[in-house]
């Protein structure tokens, strides 16, 4: 394993890079959604509602057609007579007492009622963007305002205002997990027991790219061209067509090429699209949008805004034996194709964290509010639980008065007890948690951390420690199996073409290395091709998400190099007369057995076709695991958190390149310590405007948040496929939400302080600190 | 964005003129505040007037005691400027603390004046060390020249050419970062002279202010002990959901505790 931890350089045009891709895409020549156009293309703007909730009584375009430009005005009568009313939805599984889902219609432009700030009433297309955007501001909507309802919990309430006049109680769901009458009966007996409730706050994935699209109809075919960020096109086909109610697949033609970020974000199609194929088709003209950052913030999902209280019960021996989780997620003003989903099934999997736990229950109840939509975001789910976890076991080892490090190492699962078959039913693969416990707890010197307190205290600064240690299940899609097509060209050069969409993770590099390694072929002869609408219809696999990417696409390249080889040997054994069993390969070349005779691999690919799809059926998920340990320095006079040691180890199976891993941590940490110090999507509680709709109020992490990381392993290798990958793309936001909060509040303890909800701004940790002295 | 003319001026006349003959026309310098308020649609100009390229407008020099730095100035150059470092290095070091890197490129030293934006950093040097806006009219000395939220002495037509700071004494600036935005969320300039010390506060209040008490305690005694009794006044002060009012008096007292530390070398 030693050589992950000296990842190769490549050499691509004559610059040393650690990914294939980087010289392209930091060069400006990435195609992104905007870059797309055609040159009689028009131009889309959305009139969005101004307020949270109210009914639409009226609406006047007179003077917005009137407008020099302007072609034609869309509204939600246009949704009405297209049948545009219901997005996808990927919430199939029953209820609490087999309960189905009331899944809210959602038209493409709003019906009789405005439900959020931001929620699309009117649709112009112009000329020019500058034209659409100036009639949007002619166009008179006449409202009733209604009250709208913000938080979640005041949503659940008997008497709260409807926001849809079919979803009762404003929830359109409930669900459990787990054995209520077993946890109810183990805390009525424990010797101890620590409840918590913890906010996992509603933030936003802010991905580089904003969301945009260019779509076209062709009236012979009677197809839609659609070009937008995506995170795997045959998902983004699948719920295209279902919007558009109900559209055979076929008609919906997707091409993609550079996504710049996804985290989730990017897995929903959104209604303006939708809305823009009916002006496509009426126009005869490609319609493209380009949304604002204002836009962004309004209406691309949220993520997490998830409430949990974690009641854990403990024997005398502090071992624990029931946790109870009840969980409100606040899913907005409809349901996202991927938020409840994702919000239920993916904790309900790992309720009990990394601890033998034997006897769990949780309790879901979906929420809706007049705020914008909750998806799936970088774990969806898995940090929200692991958090609250974390956060709950930490707390016991206050109450108890012990090392948290101890407490856990009492509670781990054991390696010899995997696979584990949680309370829940969940099966955990593999995992050897006390063995890479105890690497973090050697490699951060916890034992020493007594010593660091004291001299940062000599320089007025509260130091704090905190761990994580966490498990989640990644890589089972929604397709039954994934697929690769691998072919050769004359040149010797082999293109893969998957449906896993790369949004910045590197597969060009990681697929690509997979394939080299099993060819023995130089990397750089192999391009990774995504999004490819003339082969993508006829490849099945899944978009890349819930850290599946490698699991399933990726072990299939490899698959798919060793297929192409037997392939290729036939085909060689024709060429050079001599039985497929006599053919050996070697470094792209095939050689008869006993002879000199051989041929290359371009040029067999030059007489012959050389291609192969290769398939892997991975529905079974990896749980990949880890270990955070990390220190803050916290200044008591202006509340401002100072991380000054991160560490991670973590178990995703086999690497295959430690610098895309590496990758994949450093930026999911980075995306946790931003919810966990600013990132705060906050609206206004009666009025339901968006306080934080800008990156003047939405508090990004910045690159001096993390000055250092250390990035550790300590695998076990997954036996769902043949080269032991679990996930690893999500890993790094599961284990530091919890790590950094119970740092700081570590730090904060000698004032007896022992919680705050993130996010921990310097004004609330101040704050909190002021109080917690004042009350001594 | 709204549509709008664009005029590039070549002299201060030029501007002027073109200033005078529209009356929605707007003075574009390094656009750092302007051109996000137009893609907001949040202001419409029927003219951007463009003074960024005027030479006049231009350059750093130390003469007699007096530091001239031309309005269109950008950041960067305050920053790195060799004589601004040996003259007033806070001065320099309050510049290379504006914004981020692209702000500080394009911002100019007269654009934040005359925006007077209540979180800017430049106010608090100029009033803490009390320099002279100089127009293409008249010269006004910062403390005639702050006139709160967003308002200056500046008349409509009005066009700062330079700033003249006096060179005297010791200051040192201490800022509290805004999470999100970079602004000041509290900032204290300290200036410290024979004369006495005069500190200037950006960012808590609805403008730059002075905090006289503040003042007459270093007055007695040039250390940060001799604030440490003191407490801002609050009540006047900002409040958003970055901070109370009670959190920004916290903030001006500490960042001026810093600046004075850092002033006399401690």
């Amino acid at each position: 394993m030693d050589q992950h931890h000296h990842s190769p350089l490549f050499t691509v045009d004559g610059a040393k890079l650690s990914r294939l891709e980087d010289l392209r895409l930091i060069t400006g020549k990435g195609r992104y959604a905007s870059d797309w156009n055609d040159p009689q293309q028009l131009h889309a703007c959305f009139l969005r509602a101004d307020r949270a909730h109210a009914n639409i009584v009226s609406i006047n375009t007179d003077k917005a057609l009137q407008h020099p430009g302007v072609k034609a005005i869309y509204t939600g009568a246009d949704a009405l007579a297209a049948g545009y009313l219901r997005s996808a939805n990927f919430l199939t599984f029953a209820g609490k007492d087999g309960m189905k889902a009331l899944v809210p219609d959602r038209p493409c432009l709003a019906i009789g009622k405005v439900r959020f700030v931001g929620d699309q009433v009117a649709m112009v297309v112009a000329q020019s963007h500058l034209a659409a955007q100036d009639a949007c501001d002619l166009i008179e909507v006449v409202y009733e305002d209604l009250p709208a309802v913000i938080d979640p919990v005041a949503a659940l309430q008997p008497g709260s205002v409807l926001i849809h006049d079919d979803i009762p109680g404003n929830s359109p769901f409930e669900a459990e997990a787990g054995n209520e009458a077993e946890v109810t009966q183990a805390i009525a007996k424990a010797a101890h027991v620590t409840k918590l409730s913890v906010d996992c706050t509603r933030v936003t994935a802010s991905p580089m790219e904003p969301r945009a699209a260019l779509i076209a109809y062709d009236k012979t075919t009677e197809q839609y061209t659609v070009h937008t960020p995506s995170q795997g096109v045959n998902m983004t086909r699948r719920q295209f067509a279902a919007y558009a109610n109900n559209m055979s697949e076929d008609k919906i033609r997707v091409e993609v090429e550079d996504v710049g970020g996804g985290f989730g974000q990017r897995s929903s199609v959104y209604p303006e699209y939708v809305a823009m194929m009916i002006a496509a088709k009426a126009l005869g003209h490609s319609i493209k949008w380009v949304s604002t950052r204002t836009e962004s913030f309004l209406t691309d999902t949220h993520g997490r805004g998830n409430l949990i209280t974690a009641t854990l019960a403990m024997d005398e021996n502090a071992q624990f034996t029931a946790l109870r989780i009840d969980w409100i997620t606040d899913m907005g003003a409809f349901l996202s194709p991927t938020g409840p989903v994702s919000h239920i099934r993916n904790p309900s999997t790992c309720l009990n964290g990394v601890y033998k736990i034997p006897a769990l229950y949780g309790h879901f109840k979906v929420a809706l509010t007049n705020t914008a939509l909750v998806a799936a975001y970088r774990g969806a789910g898995r940090p929200d639980i692991a958090y609250a976890i974390e956060r709950v076991v930490d707390t016991a080892a206050l109450e108890l008065n012990m090392n948290p490090a101890d407490l856990r190492r009492r509670n781990y699962i054991p390696a010899n007890e995997f696979p584990y078959k949680t309370a829940t039913g969940s099966v955990y693969e593999c995992a050897d948690l006390p063995t890479l416990s105890a690497k973090a707890l050697q490699l951060s010197d916890w034992s020493g951390f007594e010593a660091r307190r004291l001299s940062s205290l000599a320089k007025g600064k509260l130091r704090g420690i905190g761990m994580s240690t966490v498990i989640e299940g990644t890589g089972a899609g929604m397709y039954p199996k994934d697929e690769i097509e691998l072919s050769a060209n004359a040149a010797g050069e082999l293109t893969a073409h998957t449906v896993a969409h790369s949004q910045g993770q590197g597969h060009q590099t990681s697929f690509a290395m997979l394939i080299s390694d099993a060819m023995q072929i130089p990397v750089e002869k192999i391009k990774i091709k995504q999004g490819d609408p003339a082969r993508s219809p006829h490849i099945v696999g899944n978009h890349s998400g819930g850290s599946r990417s490698m699991v399933g696409a990726g072990t299939v390249c490899h698959l798919a190099a060793l297929k192409l080889i037997e392939a290729a040997k036939s085909l060689a054994a024709e060429d050079l007369g001599v039985e497929p069993s006599q053919v050996s390969y070697s470094k792209g070349v095939f050689q008869a057995a006993g002879s000199r005779k051989k041929i290359t691999l371009g040029e067999l690919a030059s007489k012959k076709t050389v291609s192969v799809k290769a398939e892997g059926a991975f529905s079974k998920q990896t749980f990949p695991n880890g270990s955070h340990i990390t220190e803050v320095e916290v200044d008591p006079e202006t509340g401002v958190s100072e991380i000054v040691s991160y560490l991670t180890v973590d178990d995703c199976g086999h690497v295959v390149s430690h610098t895309i891993v590496e990758g994949q941590v450093h930026g999911a940490v980075v995306q946790g310590l931003g919810q966990v110090f600013g990132e705060h999507i906050v609206y206004d509680k009666q009025t339901g405007q968006m306080i934080t709709a800008s990156f003047s109020d939405y508090v990004m992490p910045k690159a001096g948040d993390l000055k250092s990381i250390q990035v550790e392993e300590c695998p076990t290798m997954s036996k769902l496929g043949p080269l032991g990958i679990k996930g690893v793309g999500e890993a790094g936001c599961t284990a530091s939400l919890g790590a950094l909060v119970n740092a700081v509040v570590n730090a904060l303890h000698p004032y007896g302080i022992k919680h705050i909800d993130m996010p921990l701004t310097p004004a609330k940790v101040w704050a909190t600190i002021e109080q917690a002295k004042s009350q001594r | 964005m709204h549509a709008f003319s664009y005029v590039k001026a070549r002299t201060l006349k030029e501007a002027t003129d073109t200033l005078l003959a529209h009356s929605e026309a707007k003075l574009l310098a390094g656009g750092m505040t302007l051109i996000p308020t137009l893609k907001a649609r949040l202001a419409q100009p029927t003219h951007l007037i463009d003074i960024g390229g005027i030479e006049a407008l231009k350059g750093i020099s130390l003469k007699a005691g007096q530091l001239t730095i031309g309005a269109a100035t950008r950041h960067v150059e305050v920053a790195n400027s060799p004589v601004v470092k040996r003259a007033i290095p806070a001065l320099a070091y309050l510049a290379s603390q504006i914004g981020d890197p692209q702000v500080r490129n394009r911002g100019t030293m007269g654009g934040s004046l005359a925006n007077n934006d209540p979180a800017a950093d430049y106010p608090s040097a100029a009033l803490s060390l009390n320099a002279t806006i100089v127009t293409n009219r008249r010269e006004i000395v910062a403390d005639d020249f702050f006139q709160g939220l967003f308002t200056t002495a500046l008349d409509s037509d009005e066009i700062i050419t330079a700033v003249r700071w006096p060179v005297v004494g010791k200051s040192a600036y201490e800022k509290f970062p805004h999470p999100a935005s970079g602004y000041a969320m509290a900032g204290a300039f300290v200036a410290h002279n024979t004369k006495g010390t005069r500190v200037a506060i950006t960012g808590a209040g609805p403008g730059v202010f002075r905090w006289m008490e503040a003042e007459q305690a270093l007055g007695k005694k040039m250390n940060a002990k001799a604030l440490e009794a003191l407490q801002l006044e609050a009540a006047d002060l900002n409040e958003d959901m970055h901070g109370t009012k009670e959190y920004r008096a916290n903030l001006a007292k500490v960042m001026t505790k810093r600046a004075v530390a850092k002033l006399s070398g401690k």
